[in-house]
């Protein structure tokens, strides 16, 4: 919880920057923007999470962001398929990817860095392939099925969504006191969620659906690793796979969901990512993709190690990679080609500030 | 003991000079390459021109599209390996590849085509000269905001010759500068004049969304943008994209280059004042005829200042539906 509220205070602190920097960092437009794209690279962070909480790792995030987003329009445009059966398809692709990798790594034991590697390279290639490498495109159509990502919701729907936000913070600071544990982490993200409720309506400020999209995943996953038994199971699993095993746990089956999780949530991403944008390059779309995701998961408080997840901490990752981008072009157009040095420097501080902040009581 | 080096080298010498002896044209057809700065759907016009050389001759033609600078310094190698007769290509690096260059015009016959690369052993030049389709560029600009305003350059990557040309020409023309493709204004610059305030240049090194993000942003940092100029063939639509969401359309005007279909749509419908489009069919077609002739020993088609010019041209509201009707022809759709 510490970790989450070190990363938190940075990222205010960046936006506070930014804010003084350039003018236009607090404009509604720009902060519409900004929540679209911590939405979909949020999905893609939280997708990667699950398989870095069982220890492995997945490098073929920006394949698989390519295979779906390049296969969305081509389905739709150049094969002629409805969208109702497209979007099924593609999930399935993406899920069939995930259940490959996780038979391998799971049954077959070979590294997950060498499966999602040789993934990485043989989706792109498929799709450069399928597709002839040519550029994939709705042209002017599907402007309704493009609202999943282009659209907005009203202030009032945000505001309502604070409120359900604030009233379950508020029960959870009241069940941690119950249970002799700290209020104040649950009661002050109650106060903030309030805040930004009032702030939306007052700015008028229309929530983007990546952004919708985003929350309720990242609610079902944290419901997931907090509430239920196999949540429990996978941090287990991730601690001590052996041990893990030993205690009954089933840790293939585990493991075969985690990566299922990751390529299914890398496949919406990219479905919403070619929304987005209109229309994706099979060469590029999606190239580097699983790094600003593994970045964010990292900066959020996952080890690679396994076995520790916090979904709000991924959030805060990616929000804090996209806040820096945004700032770049905002503030200095003409040093844009300095946007990675400064994303990987700000990135190296906050987790050096992190250990800095975990020795200091142990050396007491 | 472990195997030497040396019986390594023996059998793999063998097999690369198997390979080098077998080439790819079958019964002595001529083969010749194409060799794309990158995948984009103006390649493909490029490669239909090409093809259709290669129909017309009876030679065989093959168009490469590389990803980046390495990819095609590897695939120039190979083609040498693979003793291609001609090839032309379109340099990423042109700074940078002139050793690579350099190497395959020993080998083979080598033009550049579309953008050029100066300093090496190339023959020719065939292309436009894209500082002047920059300046050309610029008149649009200033037909599209006759007052002046702010205006901000959207690129996929400036390494390019093609593409610094390009940009210099919009920069020169709008600030009234005199002809001088030689000057280069460093991106991190703001230039102001004639009443135009140039804010910057954005690249996005091909990554589409990062293209987009960069036009969002810049409609963020500056509510009153006059004009966007998109220089490179998916500029264009990620700026139309852009305002669309903005609900901007129309109302920051829209200047591009090359001919992707929503650009033309734009211009159709009026989101767009104008584009400066090359000729890619010409591009591929007349490379893999010049090839042809040079490597039949003709090389009278070279001229004297190494340049083939195939000129660009402006494509507004009066002209776009035939140039659509055209572009559609020729690719066969």
């Amino acid at each position: 919880m510490k970790k989450q509220a070190g990363m938190f205070l940075v990222l205010v602190a960046v936006c506070v920057i930014a804010a003084l920097l350039s003018p236009a960092f607090l404009g509604v437009g720009n902060l519409e923007n900004l929540t679209r794209r911590i939405g979909l690279f949020g999905i893609i962070g939280i997708g990667v999470a699950f398989v870095i909480v069982t220890g492995g790792i997945d490098l073929s995030i920006g394949s698989v962001v390519c295979l779906t987003g390049c296969g969305l329009p081509w389905l739709l445009v150049q094969l002629g398929l409805p969208p109702w059966l497209a979007l099924p398809v593609l999930l399935g692709v993406s899920a069939v990817v995930g259940l490959w990798h996780g038979w391998l790594v799971a049954v077959v034991k070979l590294q997950p860095f060498v499966v999602t590697l040789c993934g990485l390279l043989v989706y792109r290639g498929l799709m450069r392939g399928v597709t002839q490498s040519q550029s994939q495109g709705f042209g002017s159509g599907f402007q309704d099925l493009r609202w999943w990502s282009t659209g907005k919701l009203p202030p009032e729907a945000g505001a309502v969504g604070c409120a359900l936000a604030t009233l379950l913070l508020a029960w959870m600071a009241w069940r941690a006191r119950k249970s002799g544990r700290s209020p104040l982490p649950a009661s002050a993200a109650a106060v903030l969620a309030a805040l930004i409720g009032g702030a939306i309506m007052q700015a008028g400020f229309q929530v983007p659906m990546p952004c919708v999209i985003l929350i309720v995943l990242a609610t079902l996953t944290a419901a997931f690793f907090h509430l239920t038994v196999w949540g429990r199971h996978l941090l287990a699993l991730g601690s001590n796979e052996k041990a893990a095993r030993f205690s009954g746990i089933a840790t293939t089956r585990l493991t075969l969901l985690a990566y299922v999780a990751c390529a299914l949530l890398a496949g919406i991403a990219g479905m919403l990512f070619v929304m987005e944008v209109g229309s994706a390059q099979p060469s590029d779309f999606g190239n580097f993709y699983e790094l600003y995701a593994i970045a964010a998961a990292v900066i959020g408080g996952c080890s690679l190690r396994g076995g520790r997840i916090s979904v709000v901490g991924v959030v805060l990752g990616a929000a804090l990679m996209q806040v820096l981008r945004n700032v770049m072009v905002l503030a200095f157009p003409s040093q844009q080609q300095l946007e990675l040095a400064v994303i990987g420097v700000v990135i190296l501080l906050g987790v050096l500030a992190d250990a800095g902040m975990r020795r200091l009581p142990a050396r007491k | 003991m472990k195997p030497s080096l040396a019986c390594w080298i023996a059998p793999l010498t063998a097999l690369a000079l198997l390979g080098a002896c077998s080439k790819p044209a079958e019964s002595g057809k001529k083969s010749y390459a194409f060799l794309t700065n990158g995948v984009a759907s103006f390649w493909d016009i490029a490669k239909a021109g090409a093809e259709q050389a290669g129909q017309d001759l009876g030679v065989e033609v093959s168009v490469l599209m590389p990803d980046g600078v390495v990819q095609q310094n590897q695939m120039i190698e190979d083609l040498v390996i693979r003793q291609a007769d001609g090839i032309a290509i379109s340099p990423i690096d042109a700074e940078n590849q002139v050793d690579a260059i350099d190497r395959a015009a020993a080998a083979t016959h080598l033009i550049t085509a579309d953008s050029d690369a100066p300093k090496t052993k190339r023959l020719l030049y065939l292309g436009m000269d894209n500082y002047e389709a920059g300046r050309m560029c610029g008149k649009l600009v200033k037909e599209a905001l006759p007052d002046g305003g702010k205006v901000m350059i959207f690129i996929g990557r400036l390494e390019q010759d093609n593409a610094r040309g390009r940009r210099q020409g919009v920069i020169d023309e709008l600030l009234g500068r005199s002809m001088d493709p030689t000057r280069f204004d460093p991106p991190d610059a703001v230039l102001s004049g004639n009443g135009y305030e140039i804010l910057g240049t954005l690249t996005d090194q091909f990554d589409r969304l990062r293209g987009k993000q960069n036009v969002d942003d810049t409609l963020s940092a500056h509510p009153d943008l006059g004009c966007a100029v998109g220089l490179f063939v998916f500029n264009p639509p990620l700026i139309l994209e852009s305002l669309r969401a903005a609900g901007k359309l129309g109302q920051v005007k829209v200047v591009g280059f090359d001919e992707a279909e929503e650009t033309l749509a734009g211009i159709a419908a009026g989101h767009v004042h104008g584009t400066v489009v090359q000729n890619p069919f010409e591009y591929g077609r007349r490379s893999i005829e010049v090839l042809h002739a040079i490597a039949s020993g003709d090389r009278s088609v070279i001229p004297e200042n190494g340049f083939i010019n195939i000129p660009a041209r402006e494509i507004r509201k009066d002209n776009v539906a035939e140039f659509q009707a055209d572009l559609r022809a020729k690719l066969g759709r």
